[in-house]
């Protein structure tokens, strides 16, 4: 199934747990997200989705100067974020279980 | 892939991608834009990502694609950027006619007959990939060589590599693989209207020179080319000198011992000049047993006026003459103008006539044409519409 479509209402979502779990740069972030199995979501998505929690006030950001190689811009999530990451969390929860019911299957708790 | 390359390739993906964020401040697109490069650059370089080692395009999308897919994703709203005063008055003819193309085609979908129709046609696409190439073909021979080597055939070897040439271009940018980036994306577009224009005068081209063709063959057929004949029908009457249906170029006249006359004016009922030709030289003819096609000169009368009914008329092959200064026939230097062949040497005498050609004394002609006092010959010159030929 193309889960393209189911990310999009998600996306948001996973930047943050991503965020929260530790600070990361664009294409850290990028890369965690893969390695937890997301495949399908675009860099540009996920730069994006960073871009707009961090106007919306979700996430902060500062650059870490680097020596060798460009200055990276790091994000990291504040109290704002962290609140809308639990609520997000409780509503994905609420949202996969009536799933399961509507389709007839357990999902793992 | 070196690593100069890579960076190249980068830097230039990421001006392509700030240059599609239209619409948006320098500080928002700097926002999105800030780790662009780098952020590609590490994608590129990690090697557990599993479109590793493809290029930039195949990894990330199309420039466009990807700035659309940011600011998509960022909130910000797509290109609906509002229009300098350069575009408003001049817009974008591509976006303004595929704005159009959309509007019919939303139209045309609501009406029920359609969806049939659009699936037909839509089938057929590749035909008018094909097509349009031809059409291209015949636009660029119209051009470049002239109108007259436009033909439903595709003769030439070049001929038939141009036109695979653009078949390939057509089709492949009916597929959607070439001519996408937003710099070549006139070229299709542009020859797309050329061919559609084209379409109409193409064919109207093809058609007469179709019924050109055809008339050249009945001509062969018939015989016309190697001295025989060849039956036209025509509609209205034909001024001329016209023989058993044949219309003649040219007169020959003999006199009642058979010996043939040179220099004889003639004149019909009414006192008109008789003129089988009345193309003032410019035509060309040709006659039975002649080689080559000939051009006639008038003679002049005292008052210099050219006069076309004297007869036999004389000229030259047409390849003798040359065009003066005001684009008139004029026998080359050193060419004179002479009878053309006579068809024969000597005509059949006459029996009771013979008496040398008297001045119309009292203008009456007896009806049995004996010779008496005072009365002119039977003229032996040519009436329009009937003559008799002095049977060999």
């Amino acid at each position: 199934m193309d889960t393209t479509q189911l990310l999009k209402g998600v996306l948001d979502l996973a930047v943050l747990a991503v965020v929260a779990d530790e600070d990361g740069y664009g294409y850290d972030v990028v890369r965690r997200l893969r390695n937890a199995g997301i495949e399908e979501v675009g860099d540009a998505s996920v730069y994006g989705t960073l871009r707009r929690l961090y106007s919306s006030g979700a996430l902060t950001s500062y650059v870490v100067p680097s020596d060798e190689g460009p200055h990276r811009k790091y994000y990291g999530i504040n109290a704002q974020g962290r609140a809308m990451l639990e609520a997000q969390r409780k509503d994905w929860q609420e949202f996969a279980g009536t799933m399961a019911r509507l389709l007839g299957t357990e999902t793992v708790r | 892939m070196s690593v100069l390359t890579e960076d190249l390739d980068v830097a230039a993906y990421a001006v392509a991608v700030r240059r599609s964020l239209v619409g948006l401040s320098q500080e928002q697109v700097d926002d999105l834009t800030d780790d662009l490069e780098a952020d590609l650059a590490d994608a590129l370089a990690d090697e557990r990502r599993a479109s590793h080692g493809r290029g930039l395009v195949e990894q990330f999308g199309t420039p466009e694609a990807y700035a659309d897919e940011l600011r998509a994703a960022a909130g910000l709203p797509t290109a609906g950027r509002p229009a300098s005063r350069w575009e408003r008055l001049f817009p974008d003819p591509v976006e303004q006619s595929q704005r159009v193309g959309r509007r019919m085609l939303a139209w045309l979908r609501r009406q029920a007959w359609w969806p049939s129709t659009e699936s037909f046609l839509v089938a057929l696409r590749p035909v008018w990939w094909v097509l349009r190439a031809w059409l291209v073909l015949q636009v660029a021979t119209a051009l470049v060589l002239g109108p007259q080597r436009m033909g439903l055939r595709v003769g030439e070897l070049a001929e038939w590599v141009v036109l695979g040439g653009l078949v390939v271009a057509s089709v492949q940018w009916g597929r959607g693989a070439w001519f996408q980036s937003r710099s070549t994306r006139w070229v299709p577009v542009l020859t797309n209207i050329v061919a559609v224009v084209a379409i109409l005068p193409v064919l109207a081209t093809m058609s007469s020179r179709a019924a050109q063709a055809e008339d050249v063959y009945r001509a062969w057929a018939s015989g016309a080319f190697n001295g025989g004949t060849q039956t036209v029908y025509e509609d209205r009457p034909v001024d001329g000198v016209v023989v058993d249906g044949i219309q003649v170029s040219n007169l020959f006249v003999y006199d009642a011992q058979g010996n043939p006359l040179q220099d004889v004016q003639v004149y019909d009922d009414r006192g008109r000049p008789v003129r089988t030709t009345f193309d003032n030289g410019y035509d060309q003819f040709w006659f039975p047993e002649s080689t080559e096609p000939w051009s006639f000169v008038p003679a002049a009368d005292a008052d210099g006026r050219s006069r076309w009914n004297v007869y036999p008329l004389r000229g030259a092959p047409t390849t003798q003459f040359e065009h003066d200064d005001d684009g008139a026939p004029v026998l080359q230097a050193g060419v004179s103008a002479s009878t053309p062949p006579w068809p024969f040497a000597k005509a059949p005498a006459l029996a009771g006539r013979g008496v040398a050609p008297l001045a119309p004394a009292d203008g009456t002609v007896s009806a049995s044409g004996e010779p008496s006092a005072g009365s002119v010959p039977t003229p032996t010159g040519a009436q329009p519409g009937s003559t008799s030929a002095p049977t060999p």
